[in-house]
């Protein structure tokens, strides 16, 4: 009996099913109803509708951030320039636009029928930029002239400007017009074809902040692409609109006026100079010679000032702050000496003979001074930067001890400053040494590394944050460049806080040893460093002389040397300030010796940060 | 005249291909409706097209697994699987990401997962086995209505709370479908309806209350398109004028001014329909709501061939389930139907609701297979 209910209660499903289908056809009988209604009884008007009182939306570009120095002076900001454009869709015939336009643009017809042909590629209702920068002159003839024509616009588009040249170059970075490929990865971000994009420094690192958010409008247009004042048109009412937002203001920790006069100092040279702020971090001035004009970058670089740049043997275009490899020279002698003295290998009292060279695996290895230094011990090995007396040292601490302190003094690995190309540089030890050569360390090649030459090779940035080290309390900084960064309407987004990466493992009285060593470079009559002395203020500096190819007979006239083949002259210098520190390091590319060339540049830092009357206060 | 049913638990008849295929059809049609409103946004939007084929896939596998078990035994775990779509709508409000104002989605890993996609089949498959359960009773009372409308209203509400008044009112539609197709005698239904009618102007003072702002403008739209220009009624305008202007036979494939020029913000979803309507024109409209006419013929002739209540309760469900979807969203892009958000299953883009129309063709697909049990 059971089944038979169960059969019935189907059989009274099946009219309800056939009750549910009738509605539910009759439902798409009326939605089929409807669309006849709108697709071919209303069909014509729409289309008209769409055809003609077309709304656009347009892009409402947002103005980028400025790049600010630390004391507010606007170092790169926007200015308006003009670009003509089509919208390839709403062209009724690319000839009559070559006709009535190419001799305004000052464009051959055949350039600017390429031109035409290339906007093809984009969507057809998207304006195609086809020439940019218009001057004054050219917008006020295609305005007055070039009306009744469907599908052209004059737009107002800004670019970068440089208020301080070459100064800063590298640090702030260039913009660029996005490539087909940046824009396969960035198109979804909101980036557009004919969009900049920074390429490199500064403007790159804080892209997303710089960049602000696009806004955009819907506007009406007529027949003739014009636009119509709002609602004159299909009746909608005021159209939605979503107004862009700036972007945020980036503050530098860089001085322009002490950036600017590092610069003068430095002069003519190639090399670079960093000026920072042990206690903070603070990047002060950071020189990267040779540099280029900015300007030449914005609106966008011409294809030969490119290659004269790019081909430029001095490379212009690299920050040799942060990608500048050089070897650290007797500016290591810091390291090794340190490592010495952490590692309890080296009593400071006994003293060593160098008779200006030493003999070790079957080489001469000489001290810069042919006579000899005689008798030192390690305050004078320092003091007067003797080589053989490092040679010794570096055979007992070896390869591998001195490149554990090497890397606590931030040596050979990125300093973690906030620009995109920093480089690493390089600490030689053993396991490297056989990844790489397939062998151990040589003897020979120990001894370089106690002098910081041979495969060891640093940035100027990395020591300063080295020097800064000495004279902050052994703390080893994170370097920065950026100090506020502001959003348009005033919030503070993000503000510098020091960040130490760790401490030099030194006892306040090892420590003090080597800063009186150092101070010792500068202020005694032998010391190395002495160009550097400023009375009145407490300076503590290591000279470095770094060769660039293997050896050289003494005594040849510097002059007589070609330029490539010239020492780079580096110097490395801290002042123990009373209420300001700071730390130099100076590197001259094939300038000769760091004491001669590097350490009256520094000098001449330090002495335009105190200033000259307070220098001389303090010395009377 | 009454031949009694002999149960042979091992045969099934052959797989319900018509449904799938036409499934498939559909599914294919909308990729390349995807592929066409999204060619404006360039790289993103070959993504989108990528993950919807993914989203295929899984679906597919879904379904083949869902085919795989008995549907009777479904029966035996409605509750759990009812309690569980209850669960992950409760996981939405604590762990749900927010989008645009509401918060619908879960994330899992590589794909985010829309839990009420899902209640919706949970709705059906509680509904059946609660009107398998009363058959087997006594005779109908009134009273035996209020447990299938509680079951209904509950997940209805939490979706509505998320606010996703477009799923809150499929899933109710699918579940009062449910309950006057198997539960509602004639003179109840005259009840029922009287009741509705007194209670329109109590219906439309909570309304005030429980709709947020944004959904009672788009009702108020609706009913008056000139009542808001720019906000909701702007959507309505374009989307007509994208379907008006397609003519009898459309601008042709990616050439549609409205979707190039991106009118519709929502146009490879919710709005997929008016992109068919302008670059195919009416041919392509009728022919995709032809391909839906056919697919919920051929849904309620399994119904009308079922041999048991669930199975009969279980795929009239599924098919009403698929119809609301269709009925809603074509007619929220032509102007019949308020703007809720509802996507057109299968075409739409969309995973969880690509996935849930599958799992709902396997479950019909299922019924079919296994009517021969009882002969």
């Amino acid at each position: 009996m059971k089944m038979l209910r169960r059969d019935h209660a189907i059989d009274h499903f099946r009219s309800r099913i056939t009750v549910a289908a009738v509605l539910m056809l009759l439902s798409f009988g009326l939605l089929a109803a409807r669309l006849w209604q709108l697709q071919m009884i209303r069909g014509e008007s729409y289309a008209q509708m769409a055809k003609e009182n077309r709304i656009r939306i347009l892009r409402l570009p947002s103005a980028r951030g400025r790049i600010l120095d630390c004391k507010g002076r606007v170092l790169a900001d926007n200015r308006a320039g003009f670009t003509f454009s089509i919208v390839p869709g709403e062209i009724a015939s690319s000839r009559e636009l070559v006709g009535a336009y190419a001799g305004l643009l000052g464009l051959t017809p055949e350039k600017m029928r390429h031109a035409i042909e290339r906007s093809r590629s984009v969507p057809k209702f998207i304006s195609f930029p086809l020439k940019k920068h218009l001057s004054f002159e050219e917008v006020a003839r295609i305005l007055t002239n070039g009306e009744e024509m469907r599908g052209v616009a004059v737009e107002v588009r800004p670019y970068r400007g440089y208020s301080f040249g070459e100064s800063l170059c590298h640090v702030i970075g260039t913009l660029g017009e996005v490539t087909p490929e940046e824009l396969s990865q960035l198109s979804h971000v909101g980036y557009r074809s004919g969009d900049l994009v920074a390429k490199t420094g500064i403007e790159k690192q804080y892209e997303n902040f710089l960049r602000g958010t696009d806004g955009w409008a819907q506007i009406e247009i007529d027949a003739k692409g014009k636009q119509l004042p709002p609602g004159s048109g299909f009746p909608l009412g005021s159209l939605p609109r979503k107004e862009p937002i700036t972007g945020c203001d980036v503050c530098l920790t860089v001085d322009v006026a002490l950036q600017q006069f590092v610069e003068k100092a430095f002069g003519n040279r190639a090399g670079s100079v960093v000026v920072m702020d042990p206690d903070t971090g603070k990047i002060l001035a950071v020189v990267s010679k040779p540099g280029f004009d900015l300007d030449l970058f914005s609106p966008s670089i011409s294809q030969r000032d490119w290659k004269t740049l790019y081909k430029d043997p001095l490379h212009p275009l690299e920050n040799r702050g942060v990608r500048g490899l050089y070897a650290p020279a007797s500016t290591f002698k810091i390291v090794t000496a340190a490592t010495a003295l952490a590692e309890n290998l080296v009593n400071i009292n006994e003293k060593v003979e160098c008779k200006g060279a030493f003999e070790a695996a079957g080489q001469t290895f000489r001290c810069w001074n042919p006579y000899g230094h005689g008798q030192v011990a390690l305050h004078r090995a320092i003091v007067e930067s003797c080589d053989v007396y490092f040679y010794k040292l570096g055979l007992k601490v070896g390869v591998d001890r001195m490149a554990k302190y090497a890397a606590l003094f931030g040596l050979g690995n990125p300093t973690g400053i906030s620009l995109p190309e920093e480089l690493p540089g390089l600490v030689p030890t053993t396991p490297w040494k056989m990844r790489t050569y397939g062998e151990p360390f040589k003897d020979g090649e120990t001894l370089a590394v106690a002098i910081g030459q041979g495969y060891m090779v640093s940035t100027p940035l990395q020591l300063a944050v080295m020097t800064s080290a000495m004279v902050n309390g052994g703390k080893l900084l994170r370097p920065a460049i950026v100090d506020t960064i502001k959003s348009s309407d005033g919030k503070t987004v993000f503000a510098h806080s020091p960040v130490v990466r760790g401490t030099i493992p030194l006892s306040d009285k090892q420590m003090a040893f080597l800063r009186g060593a150092m101070e010792g470079s500068v202020s005694e009559k032998s010391g190395t460093g002495r160009r550097c002395a400023v009375p009145g203020l407490r300076i503590g500096g290591k000279t470095g002389t770094a060769q660039v190819i293997k050896l050289r007979e003494p005594g040849i006239a510097e002059e007589k040397i070609p330029y490539h083949e010239r020492t780079h002259a580096i110097f490395v210098a801290y002042v123990d300030g009373k209420d300001r520190k700071l730390a130099v390091a100076v590197v001259v590319e094939h300038g000769g010796g760091g004491g001669a060339v590097a350490s009256p540049i520094a000098r001449e830092i330090i002495t335009q940060f105190y200033g000259k009357p307070q220098a001389e206060a303090s010395a009377r | 005249m009454m031949q009694h049913p002999k149960w042979t638990p091992h045969t099934t008849t052959s797989l319900e291909w018509p449904l799938i295929l036409l499934s498939g059809v559909l599914t294919a049609i909308g990729i390349g409706l995807i592929h066409s409103a999204t060619g404006p946004i360039g790289y993103a939007g070959r993504i989108l097209v990528l993950k919807q084929l993914t989203w295929l896939g899984l679906s597919l596998v879904v379904m083949t697994a869902v085919l795989l078990v008995d549907y009777k035994d479904l029966a035996n775990w409605a509750p759990w699987v009812y309690l569980a779509a209850l669960l992950a709508l409760v996981a939405v409000w604590g762990f749900g990401k927010m989008t645009a104002g509401s918060r619908r989605w879960v994330e899992l890993g590589l794909f985010t997962v829309q839990p009420s996609e899902f209640a919706k089949l949970a709705v059906v498959i509680v509904v059946a086995r609660y009107f398998q359960y009363r058959s087997t009773l006594r005779e109908p009372r009134p009273a035996d209505l209020l447990p299938p409308i509680l079951l209904t209203a509950v997940p209805a509400l939490m979706v509505r709370f998320q606010p996703d008044l477009g799923t809150a009112g499929v899933i109710a539609l699918t579940g009062l479908s449910m309950i006057v197709f198997a539960g509602v005698g004639r003179r109840e239904l005259l009840w029922l309806g009287g009741a509705v009618i007194a209670l329109l102007p109590v219906l439309f003072l909570l309304g005030n209350r429980l709709l947020l702002e944004y959904q009672l403008d788009r009702l108020k739209t609706f009913l008056n398109p000139d009542h808001d220009r720019l906000g909701a009624g702007y959507h309505i305008i374009q989307s007509q004028i994208a379907i008006g202007s397609g003519g009898l036979l459309g601008k042709g494939y990616g050439q549609g001014t409205q979707n190039t020029l991106m009118f519709l913000p929502v146009k490879h979803t919710d709005f997929i329909f008016s992109i068919l309507a302008e670059e195919w024109g009416f041919l392509g409209c009728v022919v995709v709501l032809g391909l839906f006419a056919v697919l919920v013929m051929r849904g309620l002739a399994i119904a009308a061939r079922a041999r048991d209540d669930f199975g009969v309760l279980l795929t009239f469900g599924c098919v009403a389930l698929l119809f609301w979807h269709a009925v809603i969203n074509v007619g929220m892009v032509m102007g019949l139907v308020p703007v809720v958000g509802v996507p057109l299953s299968f075409v739409s883009y969309g995973g969880s609701s690509l996935l849930v129309s599958f799992m709902a063709v396997g479950l019909m697909a299922n019924v079919s297979m296994r009517r021969s049990h009882y002969e």
